[in-house]
């Protein structure tokens, strides 16, 4: 009779297998991928506490019955400073954070909710469902990925109402092809592995197969590339604000658009409009990359390095032959 | 470890490290180009504005119209100081009794810049190609009231009008009455830009280069009669900039010695504190105002409109957005024309009155707070459009009468939609030509409203046809003032800001002032330069 | 089957898949173009003319005909292989080619000689030493560098270069008069000055280029300096690199020859997809420094939704980036007969 503790062992051996690898990261790839969770995690505190730790909102002009100056230098009051709108620089970073956040994780999910499934079903199936859509998202590759991103932007900025929505289609769009190339290739070089081939001789049919053995192959890739992803995604995010696309200034605050706007600032000696929301950018943009290169090399065999247990040779016993693995 | 490999990169690094300083040490002692006497008295101009087409028939744009008159030249000019169109190419035009027909003595022994004599043959040449081509930009438009026009010798010309107007002065000085010459300019096609010694004219300059996007070189035309102001200097060259920041930071570094259009109004500030700059200020006639539209709720009650024009927030948005840059507009024809009266403030106020707006509501039984959406365009009308509306927002909102929620859309969309969707929406207005008219009739006929806002008044479009036909200047200004106190009753549009002629020169470009005034033209050839 | 044959067969079937694919992206374009809203005459007239005008002149130009009459046209157009004159300012897409391509091509390829070789000297040095300290900051590097907004890099260095430091230009290929009196012959500036023997055209030019260039080199380099660095790791535990070692070949010598040049090849893969993506992508740094380049071109004629312009400039984009892949496809196809269809 199985005891409780047992049974829960069995039922998460999957996941304790996948999340194996990490636990047993050493060295640069575990020092990477802590300090990037540790980075992308401030900025996650930072989007969902946004209310409570925000000094004053996105917009927030006033307070108790006063307007704040027009582009004040950073101060007990305002610690970043204020922008040519009167408002507080620190409220509209910590409230960027929930939009570029939003955006991203909107855009990642709609990603791989698309691209995934179209990746499985094309690599495996094959045949001249594979190849059109291989050329069509070919064809979608050779299209300037920025200037997708805005045409889509245009089409869809008079029908939606939500700038977040909009934007993160945008960007969905222009990943798509990306994962489903990934996936699709990755798909082909398993669908000839022999455990498939073995379960197909045993009958199972397609869907089957695709949902057991392929699919949890093949997802292995997709956090490091959803990471990877999500730093280009916040790129893009912000490239649209620069332009002046996607989330509009009313919507919500977003940090490609007051960058925009602070450049005619820091043309003028006001250097603080910008500074912050570009140093915004680049750390969550680093912490996510981190997070990605620290999943890479701790999942990716080619690059994983397990530790390396000291083997005394002098004195041999039953233990010594246990784990001598080298990367 | 092993130092060879690590040496090898370090010597590369060490040499790249050499170039470097190299580089900088010399470019900071670099001289310009050489600088030979032609060139030094060049002026280097910087601006954000678009050229479309040079030639004349094709362009109803600013930039292209500043690269226009360098080059070419109108029957009557505005010259600098006057608004009122003075004689150029023509020596003069009268109107016959029922100001149906135009006719003007040119001006003998003028030479294009390749030479060619000027005749009435050129000038009824170039009238019929604008027609003729009827470009896609709609330059055609200005000149939609001429029937017909007919040469008798080559220094006698007349104009055939399909009804009376007596701005048709106005209108041969817009770009539309740019006289090129008929042995060159083919009759039904376009001379495109690069095609430089095909683009020939009368005037000052001729173009010696132009590269789309970039830059526009002008040289002295030898031809020039200076019958629009003596040249007084050795050529320009007018650099093309996507962003207003770079043009800043340029003119900083003395990479260009003037700029004209358009910076931000921190730019603008900053640079009137800027040593060795000097920022130039004089009234101005672009101006910006809201459109409410009269067929959609809440707009359609006249109460509502009346309480947005009794909060509107002119001084807030005229200091606090534009540092002064901008003033305050009780009317839809600028202070400084002819004709203008505060109609808005008169009626309404000179300073928001929350209480009259609130008073207003209740007398229609409009409930508050009114949800109002309101509509503008983030780059179109420069970035300051954001703050701009942002205050809107804030003082409607403060007063706890109306609830506003701002949207935006870029361009190309929100100018297709204009009143057809929006109920509130942002436009700007800069006129064909500086007279009052031209800030009335394409906002309050019925037919001839370019804001799609449903706006319909009789008895405006009795005015209007009056004003048209009216034959002296005194009888239209009586119009035009009936016309703008209807147009603050009915309140379709409300007028906020006009905006100044600012121009920004480093202190070694000199007589700038004389080119600014209300004709809003920069006049290159009467500066010079140090 | 013999090798000569199978190469010819991936060779026709990788070509034959170019027309579909310029066919389907043509139509792509066209869509999106005519489905967003807006047209070229709204965007040039708007609140500045009467609507009566406006609905003439669109209809001048056939805009409110229906849709695949529309299309019916503009394949025929291509067909005939005119890509067109944008309407706005009645430039030929080839002269935007030959010019903005031009500009494009300078900028991008400065760029990447700068990204390779700030890629290389930090990805091989790291991957080398891996773990090292030389190796974490270099990894740190590129991350960061990559991570940087090209416009607020952009602007930070014109800001610290231009303006405080003074040393170098802050926009445009060359300075005003040096502009004015250049003679034109490929369009790229550098050569041009080369080609007439001026060299202080030549010397403005490259001032004018070390800014942009490098900020754009710079952000690039972040990702080759992660492809390079996993490339260098890779090859190191090749069995090869092994058996050298094995064979007492000295450790500096088997990197060298053995584990770097091997670990180069797939760069020049990436180098020639990064350029054809650079070539229309580098919308932000040309902006930014008044770079005339291509991608900003495309970008204001998406603004003002000049149909020609767009519809040009995107096919003709999409053949170079096409054919970059066909030639990168056919040499590794060359090369690993795996690849092969």
């Amino acid at each position: 009779m199985a005891t409780a503790a047992v049974r829960l062992q069995r039922r998460t051996v999957g996941i304790r297998r996948a999340l194996a690898p990490i636990a047993e990261a050493r060295g640069m790839a575990r020092t990477m991928l802590w300090t990037g969770v540790g980075m992308t995690l401030v900025f996650v505190l930072l989007a969902i506490f946004a209310p409570l730790l925000s000094p004053y909102g996105f917009d927030q002009y006033t307070s108790g019955g006063h307007r704040f100056a027009q582009l004040a230098h950073p101060s007990h009051a305002h610690l970043f400073g204020t922008t040519v709108q009167s408002t507080d620089v620190l409220s509209r970073i910590v409230w960027g954070a929930q939009t570029e956040l939003e955006v991203v994780g909107l855009a990642l999910a709609f990603g791989l909710v698309v691209g995934v499934p179209l990746g499985l079903i094309a690599g495996y199936f094959g045949g001249p469902f594979d190849r059109g859509t291989v050329l069509f998202m070919d064809a979608m590759f050779a299209f300037p990925p920025l200037l997708l991103a805005i045409v889509i932007a245009f089409l869809l900025g008079g029908s939606v109402n939500s700038g977040v929505l909009v934007a993160a289609i945008a960007i969905t769009i222009t990943y798509i092809p990306q994962y489903f190339r990934v996936v699709r290739n990755h798909v082909i070089s398993v669908r000839e592995e022999p455990y498939v081939e073995a379960a197909r001789a045993l009958g199972a049919k397609p869907f089957t197969i695709l949902r057991r053995y392929v699919f949890f192959n093949v997802v292995q890739n997709v956090p490091v590339i959803a990471t990877l992803n999500a730093a280009d995604a916040v790129l893009t995010l912000t490239a649209l604000g620069f332009l002046g696309y996607g989330v509009q200034p009313t919507q919500g605050a977003e940090w490609g658009y007051d960058v925009s706007r602070a450049v005619s600032d820091a043309a003028s000696g006001i250097w603080w409009t910008g500074l912050f929301p570009g140093l915004a950018i680049v750390l969550l943009v680093t912490g996510l990359t981190l997070l990605g290169e620290g999943l890479n090399e701790t999942i990716n065999p080619v690059l994983r390095r397990r530790s390396i247990r000291q083997v005394d040779f002098a004195a041999p016993s039953m233990d010594a032959g246990a784990e001598l693995l080298e990367a | 470890m092993h130092l060879r490999p690590r040496l090898r990169y370090l010597v590369v690094l060490g040499l790249a490290g050499l170039v470097l300083a190299a580089v900088g040490v010399t470019a900071a002692q670099s001289k310009p180009l050489a600088a030979n006497h032609s060139t030094a008295s060049t002026i280097l101009d910087g601006t954000t504005d678009t050229v479309t087409n040079v030639d004349p028939a094709g362009n109803y744009d600013y930039g292209s119209g500043t690269v226009d008159i360098l080059i070419y030249q109108h029957l009557l000019d505005l010259n600098a100081g006057s608004t009122i169109p003075a004689p150029s190419l023509a020596t003069g035009c009268k109107a016959n009794a029922s100001v149906t027909v135009w006719t003007c003595t040119l001006r003998k022994g003028v030479k294009f810049s390749n030479g060619d004599p000027f005749t009435s043959t050129d000038v009824k040449w170039s009238f019929d190609r604008v027609n003729k081509i009827h470009d896609p930009s709609g330059i055609w438009g200005l000149i939609s009231n001429l029937k017909s026009v007919t040469t008798s010798g080559p220094y006698s010309v007349s104009f055939h009008l399909s009804t009376a107007q007596s701005t048709w002065p106005y209108i041969l000085a817009t770009g539309a009455g740019e006289i090129v010459d008929h042995k060159v300019y083919p009759a039904t096609k376009l001379v495109a830009n690069t095609d430089v010694k095909d683009l020939v004219g009368t005037g000052p300059y001729t173009l010696s280069k132009f590269t789309p996007g970039q830059q526009a070189v002008f040289a002295p035309n030898p031809n020039y009669a200076g019958e629009n102001g003596k040249l007084a200097n050795g050529g320009l060259i007018i650099t093309y900039y996507s962003k207003s920041s770079t043009m800043k930071l340029d003119l900083q570094k003395g990479t260009i010695d003037m700029a004209f259009r358009d910076f931000t109004p921190t730019e603008y500030t900053a640079l009137g504190k800027t040593s060795g700059v000097t920022l130039y200020k004089g009234k101005g006639v672009g101006i910006r105002y809201l459109v409410l539209n009269v067929k959609r709720a809440p707009t359609n009650k006249l109460a509502v409109r009346k309480a947005i024009a009794y909060l509107f927030p002119r001084q807030d948005i005229a200091t606090r957005v534009y540092h002064g840059q901008v003033q305050p507009l009780y009317s839809m024809p600028p202070a400084g024309l002819p004709g203008h009266t505060n109609a808005f403030g008169e009626l309404y106020g000179m300073a928001p009155n929350a209480a009259k707006a609130k008073a207003v509501l209740a007398a229609g039984h409009i409930k508050t707070p009114v949800p109002l959406t309101v509509w503008w365009t983030p780059s179109h009308y420069g970035d300051a459009s954001a703050d701009e509306y942002t205050e809107i927002q804030r003082s409607l909102n403060a007063s706890g009468l109306f609830k506003v929620t701002l949207k935006s859309a870029e361009w190309a969309t929100y100018s297709k939609t204009l009143g057809t969707q929006y109920g509130a929406f942002q436009l700007g207005w800069f006129p064909d030509y500086p007279d009052a008219e031209d800030y009335i009739t394409p906002f309050y006929g019925t037919k001839s409203n370019f804001t799609s806002n449903g706006y319909s008044n009789a008895k405006m479009d009795a005015i209007i046809k009056n004003e048209e036909g009216a034959k002296t200047l005194a009888q239209r200004l009586t119009y035009i003032k009936q016309a703008q106190v209807i147009a603050a009753q009915d309140a379709p549009i409300i007028p906020y800001w006009q905006n100044s002629m600012l121009v920004v020169g480093r202190s070694n470009i000199h007589n700038m002032k004389k080119t600014i005034d209300l004709d809003y033209l920069m006049r290159f050839w009467l500066l010079s330069k140090s | 089957m013999n090798q000569g044959s199978s190469l010819k067969r991936y060779a026709i079937t990788r070509l034959a898949l170019v027309v579909p694919m310029v066919f389907i992206l043509l139509t792509l374009v066209f869509l999106l173009m005519r489905v967003a809203p807006g047209n070229p005459v709204s965007a040039s007239l708007g609140g500045h003319a009467p609507p009566a005008v406006i609905k003439e002149i669109s209809h001048q130009l056939g805009y409110d005909k229906p849709v695949y009459v529309q299309y019916g046209h503009y394949l025929g157009q291509i067909i005939r292989g005119n890509f067109g004159t944008t309407i706005s300012d009645r430039r030929s897409v080839g002269s935007i080619i030959l010019v903005n391509g031009a500009a494009t091509l300078e900028l991008t390829f400065f760029a990447m000689i700068v990204a390779v070789f700030v890629g290389m000297l930090i990805g091989l040095l790291s991957g080398r030493y891996r773990d090292s300290p030389l190796d974490t900051g270099g990894r740190l590097f590129g991350i960061v560098v990559y991570a940087t907004p090209v416009f607020f890099l952009g602007l930070l260095a014109q800001l610290i270069f231009g303006v405080w430091l003074g040393w170098l230009p802050i926009s445009d290929q060359a300075s005003p008069i040096t502009q004015a009196l250049l003679q034109t012959h490929t369009n790229i500036f550098f050569l041009d000055a080369i080609i007439d023997g001026n060299w202080s055209a030549l010397w403005d030019i490259t001032q004018h280029l070390i800014l942009p260039a490098t900020t754009l080199g710079i952000v690039y380099g972040g990702v080759f300096i992660r492809l390079i660095r996993v490339n260098v790791i890779r090859t190191m535990k090749e069995d090869y690199i092994e058996a050298a070692r094995a064979r007492g070949i000295k450790e500096r010598s088997v990197v060298y020859h053995h584990a770097f040049r091997n670990a180069l090849v797939p760069v020049i893969t990436v180098v020639g997809l990064q350029l054809a993506l650079l070539l229309g992508g580098a919308i932000l740094t040309e902006t930014t420094f008044n770079w005339p380049g291509l991608g900003h071109e495309l970008y204001i004629y998406l603004q003002n939704r000049d149909y020609a312009a767009v519809q040009g400039i995107v096919v003709v984009f999409a053949l170079v980036v096409v054919a970059a892949s066909i030639v990168i496809d056919f040499a590794n196809a060359f090369i690993d007969p795996r690849v092969r269809y």
